[in-house]
């Protein structure tokens, strides 16, 4: 209530003599009746009815012996009128109590809806018991509040927040624990007697103490306890009013929860998936994904598809069958793989990438084209010479490899089923460069790379090249131009033919003259300054051969080769 | 001139309530004015050119939309403050009373403290 008890009075007094009309007439028609002469002044002495006459008679216009008034009038009877006026008073005073009490109930209403609608976007348990305390102490007149929760990683009750000076509030719910974790299991509200609050010397400082659950579906999760340290009794409405705050409270932080759970889930599933990611990109090689133009292997999809100009190179070890054969299916694994692991980072330094590994080999695609495909071959041999010396010091043979590049058009897609997807390449330049690596091994080449790859090459003049040709492939009816590169062979060996590629070239030529004979010297000739010049070798020996064959005139040096 | 703050609503008890709540405007020298009704209020708007006015929306013989959109589209004074009650949740309304004009809207049941705070704001108390 606001002001003093005879203000209040007074307003309630003014408010009917002077806003309602009716109420005025009604007084001055009733003196006017019954004959007295009235004035009536406030205890200002302010005159609010009459006039400024001074009448013989005063009564007093009072509540619970507050005086707010006086009726002065002429005659005794006056003391009839002052009567009805206190009457009329009382009522307006009863009718203000009244709405009072409404408009409480309106702040109530809106303090519950506000509340609800801020505490359901505060996402930590808390400022949700902050906010709590807060307006529980805003609306109910309090001097002290705690907010509890039941800890259940901890096994015990503890404070999330509180207000008002409590002593050794801490210390207090560590003893008080167990009554406390009784009183949440219980999930009741309550007023707490007098005579509990003085038999508890943890509540000492207190004179009014009530508390209300945290109460979620099923389950309490703590409580909230109001105290005042004055004399004051608490009412069942503020306690409704408590146990309205907190059953909102415990859901907010219930939701709170969940959203932690879920905010952690995620976090933990992204991590998963980020892991997932890093090795996928292992198994499906990141370039392949990126030229589909996705970032990840994630948004990959059945059907996804790009076509490309590209080198395809194919690695194999030679002979791997006879080298495998001494070994078991294990050491046969481990040597593949420290073979592996030394050729892929070459592979990738050129900018290229191994699209699939083939057992005893891999193959490789070059976006960049056949430039850097050859630099990684000649790159990879020298690497090779390297791992060759390692084993030899450990009385192992040596290996060879043989390397076929084609380049062209070819599609890189996902190919499968909705259960199981792959990366694949469909393409004629796969099948050919294929095929191209297959010959290397049938001439005794290190490197073979076909015309076109040749053609492709930003600086030919890194490399030295042999002309083989034009050979048909098994499955192929064009012929394709063959060339091998020199460069990758041991320095003996390189030495030789780099001294002879002219007598070479000169030995082709013959050979296409359909001068078998002349040809077959001239490959002697390089033959015997290197025996391990296996290419010469086998032109020597084609060479002979066609001396003694019926050549037809449509014979083109075409070279047909059916096996794999 | 002393400032003037009108009151409709057509139930009686509301503007009891809203009386209540700025009842201590009156000692700051702000006129109380009531009317029941969106007839009476215009009629009262147009006499006393009050500084502000609390409008129910929901009400007979004129209702609180047509008042404020006369007041403001057709008389133009627009130096009365005008802040509309509506029921909670009723988002047209407030919708439509911005649209008539209505400076403000307040929902009905009003917060007692918000409502004088405003009011004091506005009539710069």
């Amino acid at each position: 209530m606001v002001g003093d008890k005879n203000t209040y009075y007074y307003k309630a007094l003014k408010s009917i003599l002077k806003k309602d009309p009716k109420i005025v007439l009604l007084i001055e028609n009733l003196s006017k009746q019954i004959g007295v002469k009235i004035s009536i002044v406030g205890q200002d002495s302010k005159l609010l009815l009459g006039c400024e006459n001074k009448y013989s008679h005063g009564f007093d216009l009072s509540k619970n012996e507050v005086v707010y008034g006086v009726l002065h009038a002429d005659k005794e009877q006056g003391k009839l009128l002052a009567d009805y006026v206190v009457t009329l008073v009382n009522k307006e005073l009863e009718k203000k109590r009244i709405a009072n009490e409404v408009l409480g109930l309106y702040r109530e209403i809106n303090m519950i809806y506000h509340f609800s609608e801020k505490i359901s976007e505060i996402i930590d348990e808390k400022s949700i018991a902050e906010m709590a305390l807060h307006e529980a102490s805003q609306i109910m007149d309090s001097t002290h509040g705690l907010f509890l929760i039941y800890d259940s990683n901890l096994e015990k009750v503890v404070e999330l927040s509180s207000h008002g000076l409590s002593p050794n509030s801490s210390n207090n719910i560590d003893t008080q624990n167990q009554i406390l974790k009784e009183l949440i299991k219980k999930g009741t509200s309550l007023i707490v007697s007098q005579e509990r609050i003085n038999n508890n010397p943890t509540l000492s400082h207190l004179k009014a103490v009530m508390y209300a659950p945290l109460k979620v579906k099923q389950k309490t999760l703590g409580m909230i306890i109001l105290g005042h340290d004055k004399e004051k009794e608490f009412t069942a409405a503020e306690l409704k009013l408590l146990t309205t705050i907190a059953l909102q409270s415990a859901v907010a932080i219930e939701n709170a929860h969940l959203y932690q759970k879920g905010l952690k889930e995620a976090k933990e599933k992204e991590e998963a998936i980020k892991i997932i990611h890093k090795v996928s990109q292992k198994f499906v090689p990141n370039e392949f994904i990126k030229s589909l133009g996705k970032s990840k292997l994630t948004e990959v999809a059945l059907g996804d598809l790009v076509e490309k100009d590209v080198t395809v190179m194919f690695i194999d070890i030679r002979g791997f069958t006879s080298l495998s054969e001494g070994l078991n299916p294990k050491d046969s694994f481990l040597f593949i793989n420290s073979f592996n692991k030394k050729m892929g980072p070459i592979i990738r330094k050129n900018d290229g990438f191994i699209m699939q590994y083939l057992g005893d080999g891999f193959m490789a695609l070059f976006p960049n084209g056949s430039q850097s495909a050859l630099r990684a071959s000649v790159e990879m041999l020298n690497e090779l010479k390297k791992f060759n010396k390692e084993r030899s010091s450990k009385n192992r043979l040596p290996i060879k490899i043989g390397i076929g590049m084609q380049n062209g058009n070819l599609i890189m897609g996902i190919t499968g089923d909705i259960e199981r997807l792959d990366a694949a390449i469909i393409s004629d330049t796969v099948n050919t460069a294929s095929r191209i690596e297959g010959l290397s091994k049938h001439f005794g080449a290190s490197i073979l790379l076909t015309g076109s790859c040749k053609d492709n090459l930003t600086h030919p003049e890194e490399f030295n090249f042999r002309y083989l040709g034009p050979v048909k492939v098994k499955g192929k009816q064009k012929p394709i131009a063959l060339y091998e590169c020199i460069n990758g062979d041991d320095s003996n060996l390189f030495k030789h033919k780099l001294d002879t590629l002219i007598t070479f070239d000169k030995g082709m030529k013959l050979y296409f003259k359909k001068e078998f004979a002349m040809a077959a010297v001239t490959f002697q000739q390089i033959v015997k300054m290197n025996r391990s010049d296996h290419t010469a070798k086998l032109l020597l020996n084609r060479s002979a051969h066609l001396i003694t064959q019926e050549i037809g005139d449509d014979w083109k040096g075409v070279e047909s080769i059916t096996t794999k | 001139m002393g400032k003037k703050l009108l009151i409709v609503d057509d139930e009686s008890h509301i503007r009891m309530l809203i009386e209540q709540t700025l009842e201590d405007l009156e000692d700051e020298g702000v006129e109380l004015l009531f009317a029941e009704n969106g007839k009476q209020a215009l009629e009262l708007i147009k006499k006393e050119e009050p500084n502000l006015v609390f409008l129910d929306v929901m009400m007979p013989i004129m209702n609180g939309m047509e008042v404020c959109q006369k007041v403001k589209k057709e008389l133009n004074l627009s130096c009365v403050y005008i802040i509309l009650l509506t029921a909670k949740g009723q988002e047209l309304d407030r919708q439509k009373g911005l649209e008539m004009g209505a400076d403000r809207y307040m929902t009905k049941p009003f917060d007692p403290d918000e409502m004088l705070s405003i009011a004091e704001e506005i009539l710069s108390i």
